[in-house]
Parts: C-alpha cells; structure tokens; sequence
C-alpha cells in the first residue's frame, strides 16, 4: 500500500541560488521526487550571434568574452583560432606560448568556480567556494596585470594576443605555481574524502559513457563518462603537443567523477602552465594583422577545449570584413540538454548537484 | 602594430619595483599591524593600563581570599552564584512581611528578565559572533563597517529588518501566517526554564525537567509547520514537510539517549543530573559516549544546523518553511535559529558536560560563566561544522535517524539500564564502578557501531576513487571508453 | 484549594479550554481547527498543574500537543485540499450525536464518581516532588500488567505500520526493471 501524494509543479529559477544565473527549471515534484523537469533558458539572450553579422571578425572578440564569461581566454582564443585557420594569418610562437598559459589558468580559474558552487550546492556553505575564489582571484589578478580586465579580457587576437605580460607577471605567476599544488592537497583533505560529500555526490546524476556521447557532451563531464576526448590532445592548437601531460576520466560518471576530473584537471593544467613557462621563447607577442579582415568567401567550423569542453565556432565569410554568419557551438547549453533525463526520478538535492556538476554559465547557453 | 591610433601615445608611467596587483592588495598590504599600533600609544596611556591591569590584579587577589577564607559563603553578595542574591530578596520580602504571592510573583519576574536578557544578548551578539567567526573560517573578515570590529552590524541589522515592508504573499492564510514567527519563540524561550546556570540559581527547577524540555521543543514542529503551510508557497511547503518529518523522527534519538542519561543518575531533574557529574567528578560524555553523540547530531537536525539544515537547505528550496517572511518576521525566524543553537549548548552541556561545574572551579569562578564557556564551545563547534561540512539528503537523514540512531540508541539504554541497577546495589567504589561502565560502554559503542555500519553495507572508503590519468595514445570514442572501463 | 490564585488560573485555564474547543468544532477551516486543537491541549495541560500533576501535565504537551497534533499535520499534508472549506461535512449529524453521547458519558461519570479530597497530611504527600516517581512506581509495580499490555500493542502497531508500507519485492523487481530498459 502506497499513500498517492499529489504531484505540483515548483518553479526553480529564474531567481533561485543553485541555479548559477538566470535559468529557470519547471518541475513537477511529487514530495521530493521530480517526475518531470522543464529546462528554460533564455533569460540572458542578447542577440549576440546576430550582432556579430554587423561587426569585425576583431570587433567580435569582446563578444567572446561576454559568452562564457568564466572562461573569456578560451572563448576569445575559439574565436581568434577560427579566423586564423579561415584566412592563414598565423601566430607567432611565443603567442602560441602565451595564449596557452592564459587559456590553462582560465581553466584553473573556471575549475575553481565549478567545483565551489557544485560543493556550495551540497549544502557546504560558501567555504569551500570562497577557498577556491582564492585561487581564481590570484588568477583574475594576473590577467588584470596583462590586459587590464578581469573577467572579460578580450585579450586573444588574430595573428597573437593584445599585450606582452609585464615583468612582474612571470613571478607572480612562479609564486601561484608553486603554492597551487599546496592547495589542491589542501582541497583533498578537507572534500574528496569528506563522507558527506561522497554520499551526497556518489552514484547521483549518473551518465553513461553511451549516453554521453548519444548525448554530444564534452568536457569535464564527458571526460567524468569514462571517455578519453579531450581536444587538446584529439585536435592539437597552439601547440599543445608540446607539452607533457594527462586526460583524467572517471569511471562511473556520477557528479563526484565530473567534480574529481575537474580536479584533476587543475593538476594538469599546472603541468602544462610550468612547462610553458620553462619553453617559452623570446620573440614578438603578435603578427601583423590588417585591422579589417577579408577572409575569402568560405565557411569553417574550429573548435578548442574550453574549460565547459568543445566551444565551437562557425563562421562564414563572404569576403566582406564582416562573418556572413557566426554560431557558436556551446559546449554548456549542450551538456544542460542531458538534464532533464538525469532529473526525472531523482530527489530535489539530487537534481541540484546535478546541475551544479554539468557547470553551466548561462552567458554563453543563451549567447 | 596596425591598430595603433596615429597620435604618440602618452608617456606611461615609471614602473615601480613591486606593484601589488590590485588597490585592495595595497589596502591589505597597507594595514597596520598589531605591533604598529601599539607603538603609537603614548606613554600616560601605557601607564593608565598597567595600573589598571594591577588593581584588576589586586582585586582579583582579594576575592581569592574571600572564597579561601570562606566569608562568601551563602551571602547575598556572593556572585558566584546570583541565586544566594534572589535567595536573600526572598528573605528580606518575608521579613516585611509581603505576601507571598507577591514575594513569587517578584522573583519570577526578576528571573524571566534573567533569561529573556541571556536570549536577547545573545541575539545582539550572535549574529555577530557567527558571521564573523565563519568569516575567519572562510578565509574573509565579516561584518567590519559598522562600528568597531563591526560590532554594531547586529543592531544596524535589526534596524534593517524592522524598516522593511512585510510582504503576506497573495493566497497566504493570514491569520495562520502570523502565529509561526511568534510561536517559535516560544520554546526558544521556556526550554531554559530548568536550565542551571548554578547551585542554586534555576529559573524553574522541577522534578521533570528532562521530560519538560522535549516537550517543549516539540512544540516548534506546529510553528514550522504553519510557517510553510501557510505561506502558500512550494518551498515553504517543502521546507515544512522535510522539517517536521525530521524532528519528528530525531526527537526519538534525543529521548533515546536522555532515557541513558535519566537511567544513570536516576534523576529528570537537571539540577541532580548536574549534581551527579559533580559528586563523581565525571562527565556523563565519557560514560555514555553515544548517547552523548546522539543528542548533539539530532539536536542539530532538531534546529536545522549543518549538516543537517535541509529545512531551510538555501541550495535546494531557498529558506525553507520561512521563504515568503520578509522583514522582522524572517529575522525573528533567523534569531530564533541562534537561540535554538545556544539552547541545545546548555542542554547538551547540562546532561553531558558537567553543566556549571568544571571539577572544583566553580568554587572559584561563577557557575554560569562556566556554563556560558561551554554554551560558547558548543556554539562554536557548531559553526566550525556549518563551516565546514555539505548538507544531507532527506532520505538518508531520516535513514540515519531510523536504521542507526534508534537502534543503537535502544540497545545503549538496555545497556545503561543494567549498568544503572548494579551501580544502585553495589557497594564497589564509585570510581570503579563508573570507570567500568566507561569502558564497556565505549567498547560496545564501538564494536556495535561498526558492526551496524557494516551490516547497512557503509563503505565511504570504497567509494572514494581518484580519476584515471590517460596519457597519449589511447584517446577516443566510446571504444575507448569501453577499454579503459574493461581494464 | 481556594487560594485566589488557582482559582484564577483554573477559570482562566478553563476558558481557554472550553473556548479553543469549541472553536474546533467551528472554525471551517481544518488548520485552524487544528491550532486550536493544540491550544485547548495546553490549555488542559495548564489545568494538571493546577492539580499538581506535573507529570501529566508535561506528558499532556509532550504527547498531544507535541506529538499528536504533528500526527495530524501529517494527515493533513498527506491529504489532497485539506485546508478547503469542510463545513458541510458529510458526517456532521452522526459526530454531533457521537460527541453529545461521549459529553453525556463522560458527566455522567464525573457525577457519580465519588472524589476523595486531599487535606492534611496526605495533600502534603501528593506534592511536585514525588509524582514521576509516584508514577513510575505504580506503572511497573500495581498496574504493571496494564503498562506491559500496552506497550505491547504499541510495538505491534509500530511493526503493523512498518508492513502496511513496505513496498512488495516484487514492485522493486518491476521498478529495477524500468530503470534499467530506459
């Protein structure tokens, strides 16, 4: 005999804490258990693809920066590669150097914020989110050294990048190398092995590695599946295939596997960061680029890792300075779209870590 | 560069050898220390203090020699233990000759003020304490504009709370909406009823004062509950369903493990509970150390602390049964919360911690200063924990409630109930006695815990895995998946 | 008894009582009827204090005002448009003659027992110091058989409502099933 409870539908979002933006989830609950979940986005559409059709291939890189504005370096070198691969222009070396330190500590940073709200979600309050904030601020501090902004750094161009760090940034740099293994071990004792974290995080919002890849993931949480695809190592840009480094993945793909790769992932990109320091060559920091590109008439699609996975752009030129059209592939907007079956028949706290675990930045889902 | 503008730019200018990355780093950086500081004191000053810190001295000697001497004993002016002062009013009334209705009626006011102003301090200051304390553990600094260390915050709070408009949201049962902010005081305020904050300094010392403070905490259920049903919100809802549904199952373990403590000092009065821990010289955590363990972890689930604040789970349903109170009523909720938690400090330090005494330097110290420290230490421990730990699941909060605590709970009360029978009949020295009950009872905490865990099939360490590192070579698709799965 | 002060608090307890009850009955609205509810339970457990039964007095709160009246709230959360209107109840008729006849039993009982009155040396006897161990002492000693019946039946309907919910097996079987073919 079961007592029947009548289902009612709860509006999490727009305004919600563990929503991480504007993003609202309609769901059906009966007691604590969603029988049926809604995804709602575009709260945050700007219009910004359609607004890229009348401006430079240069003019829309800050668009960039407003997409995935917890990771603006990756977002502004996905675009910045697109165009370089479409006309020719190409980066010189100690540019390559430099947009991959940037783009791995844009990964650090982004990291850091995932896991501090997906912990922040399972009810640990703001600790672990503001120890991790730590990280990311010493981060956000050297991009302010190098191009003045913090979070949208529109700092990536075609041909190179905007500045030559100063002298200061190589050991303020040297200092956040050295203390970042600290802290990760710091973050072991105080979460990985914390129970309550395991019971909350273990065999909760489990994806399969077949449905992950049914369901075109990419990133931390295709990675988190037990899939080894990681385009730095798939697809090599700006010379990734110098460095020495590893793809963790999980093995059950539960939120606990996509919080434990984005770990590990912190690791490594420390790895890549110190062997690109020890490399880098002297040298210009940009090419020479004309202010109006004229790509020749053509489409491409180019895609890198970004911090979320596969953030894609595709452009097509019809000769004019300005793209004929611009999409950009969200890597989060197509993790979230896994939701809904994650969500049905999981309980409320679940569903939420759920999302917390997908790290969504609703700039970019809504663009 | 091509996107140069063709004016020379302006002269930048001259670098400095360690510029701070940010101006708040330079604020930081440029933060004088304690050291500084205390450099620019001038020396009348320093002289003022050091006389001050002498006679602090002087009169701390003398009042050593009262109590050796033993002159304070009992007098009105022995504030060691405030009830000799209300003792001797009593006294003095009688002697006028004032009825002794009036003689209880005055007492009791003068208590009520006792307790109400315990409570009412400790809201202005425990806003306060908790934000600032969890600050340092969150490596910020918490409250510090307003007023010195931020000390005034709570009050500028209030004065925010009171000048907000209270929102009734459309739909709400308005005369059910506006019992649940006052009621919830209630027990917040008569659970330190028979609380002993020294000898003979009890607001209400009754013979059932184990039974009375369950039954009074039982009734915040019906304020919680009418808070979220009557809100006409599906959060408040939700937060009341998960709430009532929790305190109702962990009033169980909390009578559970104070069946133990009853048993063992074959007393419901709280006074005698305190009197026993006196008279053995031993705390009831070391006898009865799952009992103990009990009663904190379901008093924190009782009063929705971390890690079990899923009444109120901000990450899940917003603020619980108290979302749509806004204003005063929201920070009648928010205070009710810190009253609770210092509540459950007194308690857990009355049945557990020894209450006022501390082996022997209550006869120095004021007793309800000792128990003030330990409230304090429990309180802190509770914000090291909200600090600190994730939240719980409903279903594994309510699965720990009732497939671990109650039965270990039931199986330690057999055990202390025997153990209560020999101790009443044997003539063995106390000391050996209870020392073998420590013992036995740690063992059997022990072995039982960890048979039951395993029996519930708890593992945490199995399920602990790191990620598998791949380096190059075998990256893929779902082939790959399957390889690395298979190996 | 006829210090000025129980009498006081007896009439004003009774009020409390006897009006909180009445309005059970009227309030159209099941909540509000259950707050009431709870307040003429306190109210009655304010009248065992007059009595200086402070024992029952704090199992009064404790049982019902603590704990059956979340019983019902559970009833009442578990059951779709609880808080609608009921006042033209089905029952109505049927639960005034039931009230009315328990109301009658129950005076009727009150009348004709014979009240032994406490003075002296034995309403000294009958103070707050001794009416748990009082108590305890006559549950497990004269009325042993009573207590142990009871607890009994407790323990069997704590065991029947442990098998009225479980979920069948095989219900577990099918639920696996789904999860696994979707």
């Amino acid at each position: 005999m079961t007592a029947a409870s009548e289902p009612f539908i709860l509006n999490i979002g727009p305004q919600h804490p563990s929503t991480h933006g504007v993003f609202r989830l309609r769901v059906v609950m009966d007691g604590e258990i969603i029988r049926d979940l809604d995804m709602i986005v575009g709260y945050l559409h700007r219009s910004m693809e359609k607004l890229a059709e009348e401006r430079t291939y240069t003019q829309n890189i800050p668009f960039t920066d407003r997409a995935d504005y917890l990771a603006a370096m990756t977002g502004n070198l996905g675009l910045a590669l697109a165009v370089e691969r479409m006309t020719g222009y190409e980066a010189p070396e100690r540019a390559e150097y430099l947009r991959v330190i940037f783009s791995e500590l844009q990964r650090i940073a982004s990291h850091a914020m995932a896991n501090g709200t997906l912990i922040s979600d399972a009810g640990a309050w703001q600790t672990p989110l503001l120890y991790m904030f730590r990280e990311r601020e010493k981060i956000l501090d050297l991009f302010e050294m190098t191009c003045g902004a913090r979070l949208t750094t529109n700092y990536m161009r075609v041909g190179g990048v905007a500045f030559e760090p100063p002298a200061e940034f190589w050991p303020a740099l040297q200092e956040l190398l050295d203390e970042l293994p600290d802290r990760t071990d710091e973050y072991a004792q105080l979460l990985i092995d914390n129970e309550i974290f395991l019971a909350r995080t273990r065999n909760v919002g489990v994806i399969s590695a077949e449905d992950a890849i049914n369901g075109s993931l990419s990133g931390p949480a295709l990675r988190g599946s037990g899939v080894p695809w990681d385009l730095r190592k798939a697809e090599p840009y700006c010379g990734y295939e110098r460095f020495d480094f590893d793809i963790p993945v999980g093995k059950t793909g539960d939120v606990y596997d996509r919080f434990m790769v984005r770990m590990e992932e912190v690791k490594q990109s420390t790895r890549i960061i110190r062997q690109a320091v020890e490399q880098i060559p002297p040298g210009p920091h940009k090419n020479d680029v004309p202010l109006a590109i004229r790509p020749e008439p053509g489409e491409i699609y180019s895609r890198i890792e970004s911090p979320r996975g596969e953030i894609g752009f595709y452009l097509v030129s019809d000769g004019t300075p300005a793209p004929y059209r611009f999409h950009l592939r969200s890597p989060a907007l197509i993790n979230l779209s896994l939701l809904r079956e994650l969500g049905e028949g999981a309980s409320l706290p679940d569903a939420v870590v759920t999302l917390g675990s997908i790290d969504i930045v609703l700039g970019e889902i809504d663009r | 560069m091509s996107d140069q503008p063709l004016a020379p730019p302006p002269p930048l200018a001259p670098p400095t050898a360690h510029r701070p990355a940010t101006p708040m780093l330079q604020q930081i950086q440029d933060r004088p220390g304690v050291r500084d500081s205390l450099m620019g004191v001038p020396l009348p000053l320093k002289a003022a203090g050091a006389v001050v810190g002498l006679v602090t001295l002087a009169l701390l000697a003398g009042v050593g020699f009262l109590v050796v001497d033993g002159r304070l004993e009992g007098q009105w002016y022995d504030v060691r233990d405030l009830g000799n002062a209300t003792a001797g009013l009593r006294g003095w009334l009688q002697d006028e000759g004032v009825d002794h209705r009036i003689i209880w009626v005055i007492l009791g006011t003068i208590g009520g003020i006792g307790i109400l102003s315990v409570l009412g301090g400790w809201l202005l200051i425990g806003s306060w304490v908790e934000r600032r304390v969890l600050a340092k553990f969150q490596i910020r600094s918490g409250p510090n504009r307003t007023g010195p260390f931020g000390l005034l915050q709570p009050i500028a709070d209030a004065v925010k709370l009171m000048a907000k408009e209270i929102v009734i949201p459309r739909g709400a049962d308005r005369f059910l909406y506006y019992i649940p902010p006052v009621l919830i005081f209630v027990p917040a305020m008569l659970g330190w009823g028979p609380v002993p904050w020294a000898e003979r300094m009890t607001y209400l010392d009754i013979d059932v004062g184990v039974l009375y403070t369950i039954a009074i905490s039982s009734i915040g259920v019906l304020a919680v509950f009418l808070a979220g049903w009557s809100s006409n919100n599906h959060y408040s809802l939700l937060g009341a369903m998960r709430t009532v549904a929790m305190m109702v199952s962990y009033e169980i373990p909390i009578s559970l493990s104070l069946l133990s403590v009853v048993l063992l000092t074959q007393s419901m009065k709280l006074s005698e509970i305190v009197a026993f821990q006196d008279h053995y010289h031993v705390w009831l955590i070391v006898l009865i150390p799952f009992a103990a363990f009990a009663f904190l972890f379901s008093s924190t689930a009782e009063i929705n602390r971390t890690p079990n604040d899923i009444g109120e789970a901000e990450s899940e349903i917003v603020a619980g049964f108290y979302t749509e109170y806004s204003g005063m009523k929201a920070g009648l909720f928010m205070g009710v919360e810190l009253g609770h938690a210092i509540l459950v400090g007194a308690l857990m330090s009355t049945f557990f911690l020894g209450g006022y005494t501390m082996f022997g330097l209550e006869e120095w110290i004021p007793g309800y200063l000792i128990l003030a420290t330990k409230i304090a230490a429990i309180y802190f421990l509770f914000v090291w924990l909200r600090g600190t730990l994730p939240r719980f699941r409903l279903d594994q909060l309510m699965g720990y409630a009732w497939k671990f605590l109650i039965p270990i709970g039931i199986l330690q009360a057999f055990v202390v109930a025997i153990e209560a029978s020999v101790f009443a009949r044997s003539d063995a020295p106390a000391l050996i006695t209870l020392g073998a009950f420590a013992v036995v009872n740690l063992a059997i905490t022990v072995v039982i815990v960890r048979f039951w865990a395993d029996r519930l099939g708890y593992a945490p360490s199995q399920h602990a895995t790191r990620p598998q590192l791949i380096a190059d070579g075998t990256l893929g698709g779902l082939k790959a998946a399957r390889k690395i799965r298979e190996a | 008894m006829d210090s000025t002060g129980i009498v006081i608090g007896f009439w004003a307890l009774s009020a409390i009582t006897v009006v909180s009850a009445l309005l059970v009955l009227l309030a159209r609205n099941l909540l509000h009827s259950l707050v009431f509810l709870v307040l003429s339970f306190l109210g009655m457990a304010g009248l065992f204090l007059t009595l200086s039964a402070d024992f029952i007095a704090v199992a009064q709160i404790l049982i019902y005002a603590g704990s059956i009246s979340v019983l019902m709230v559970f009833a009442v959360m578990l059951t779709p448009l609880a808080s609608r209107d009921n006042g033209n109840s089905l029952y109505l008729l049927p639960g005034l003659f039931g009230g009315l006849g328990i109301a009658v039993l129950v005076g009727f009982v009150a009348i004709d027992t014979e009240w032994a009155e406490h003075r002296g040396a034995a309403l000294a006897e009958s103070d707050f110091a001794t009416t748990v161990g009082t108590v305890g002492q006559l549950l497990l000693g004269r009325y042993v058989l009573a207590f142990e019946i009871a607890s009994v039946l407790l323990l069997f309907a704590f065991l029947g409502a442990i098998v009225l919910v479980q979920e069948r097996r095989r219900g577990d079987d099918d639920a696996s099933q789904d999860g696994a073919s979707r």
